[in-house]
């Protein structure tokens, strides 16, 4: 009971100090309609054009707006050591991670579907289209927001380089990427094309806590 | 009660020390001075196990801290050099987060006490961030009292405090003292307490 209660105050905080940083999602989802709207411009008005290829440039640029966001990840928590006292207050760093990914999931990648409906329009989308792109947005989120622990954690005392981070996500993404924009031209595959989405997502919530609560305990022996 | 056994430590293969041997007992008040590099912060992290010594062992009531570590952090209190207080919440949110991860029953009039004693009471409902480096250092002070823990670990206690401040924390340190507390610290500040056993690293 002690502990869920402890889980509970730690959502709460990560809560309020997202509320106090409410901006930063703004500058987000602004970061991301603006990049579709240059794509926009430069490709010109072919309907036909825009439909082929909506999917793919959505799902490129979600990927590049949920990346703007991940050095703050761990950090603040880093430097004033409130990893540290969270820890000695009996959570493990593997859940701290899971919180931290819980969090993340919730208060920075679901605000983007909000948006998803409306670019959709722009690019103008079928609708079934767009319920794919909801879809595989949930499930691929999840997963971004795994890697984006994976390497903020990695990246924790890395004070110069800041494009690694993104490097790391960027790579281990692209499977994401293939079979959900993929899954628009799948016909009878949908169906086994969200459970590969889902088996990748499954495989990133296990092996994530793990490696970044490693690469924490790694950054803190050597602050 | 705490002991360390032949406990030796390197950093990228340079000595910092090596076969410490200490006992720290109930009541006992143990500064560690040293001149810059000499390892004291280190000392207090592989205390904490945030740091492995090469070789040794920490023992905490007779059990290797290795096997038993959420045991000994729940008798812990750690003070560190930076704030763990979160700049962008308030005084408010910050205190009910430590005393939650603490599970202190500390009531709010108690805080309040506290709070007026150090002259913070002003702040409770503002943020970390409009309070000065000496007000923010008093606020992670809080935290001695607020855990109730039988272990006070303090790195620098007494950076940024003034002459009243420090008065009220060596006071704090030997109430503690005296209801059998134990308290580990590493300052280069030379505090006017009667029982200090002093650790020396040079």
């Amino acid at each position: 009971m002690i502990i869920l209660k402890k889980i509970l105050l730690f959502l709460k905080r990560e809560f309020k100090l997202f509320y106090t940083n409410i901006a930063d999602l703004f500058s987000n989802i602004l970061f991301f309609f603006l990049s579709v709207f240059v794509f926009i411009f430069a490709l010109g008005s072919d309907e036909q054009l825009l439909r082929t290829i909506g999917v793919g440039v959505i799902w490129s640029l979600l990927l590049l707006s949920s990346t703007l966001s991940l050095r703050k990840f761990y950090e603040d928590d880093f430097k004033n050591g409130v990893l540290i006292i969270t820890h000695m207050g009996g959570m493990s760093y593997e859940l701290i991670v899971l919180l931290k990914i819980f969090s993340h999931f919730i208060l920075v990648q679901i605000p983007f579907l909000a948006s998803l409906p409306i670019v959709g329009i722009f690019f103008n989308l079928p609708t079934n289209e767009i319920y794919n792109l909801f879809l595989t947005f949930v499930i691929g989120s999840l997963i971004l927001s795994c890697l984006g622990s994976i390497s903020a954690s990695m990246n924790l005392l890395n004070k110069t380089n800041f494009s690694i981070s993104s490097i790391i996500v960027l790579l281990f993404s692209i499977p994401v990427i293939i079979f959900s924009v993929g899954i628009n031209n799948a016909g009878d595959n949908f169906n086994s094309l969200i459970n590969l989405l889902i088996g990748i997502a499954l495989i990133f919530i296990g092996i994530s806590p793990w490696s970044s609560a490693a690469s924490i305990r790694l950054a803190l022996k050597n602050s | 009660m705490l002991l360390v056994n032949d406990l030796s430590f390197y950093r990228n293969k340079i000595k910092i020390f090596e076969n410490l041997n200490i006992s720290i007992s109930s009541k006992q008040i143990i500064q560690i001075k040293g001149k810059n590099g000499s390892g004291k912060t280190t000392f207090l992290k592989l205390v904490l196990k945030i740091l492995e010594p090469k070789t040794g062992e920490i023992f905490w009531e007779g059990k290797n801290i290795k096997k038993n570590i959420f045991d000994f952090y729940n008798h812990t209190t750690f003070i560190m050099d930076h704030n763990t207080s979160s700049r962008k919440i308030t005084v408010e949110d910050n205190i009910n987060y430590w005393k939650g991860l603490s599970s202190s029953k500390l009531n709010t009039d108690e805080i309040f006490v506290l709070l007026k004693t150090l002259n913070l009471e002003k702040y409770y409902k503002s943020k970390v961030i409009y309070l000065s480096s000496g007000e923010v250092k008093k606020l992670e002070l809080i935290r001695l009292i607020l855990e109730k823990k039988k272990f006070w670990i303090l790195d620098e206690p007494y950076n940024h405090l003034d002459d009243k401040s420090i008065a009220i924390l060596n006071q704090t340190f030997i109430d503690h003292s005296n209801n059998g507390g134990m308290i580990l610290f590493a300052s280069h500040f030379n505090p006017n307490i009667d029982n200090l056993e002093i650790l020396d690293f040079n």
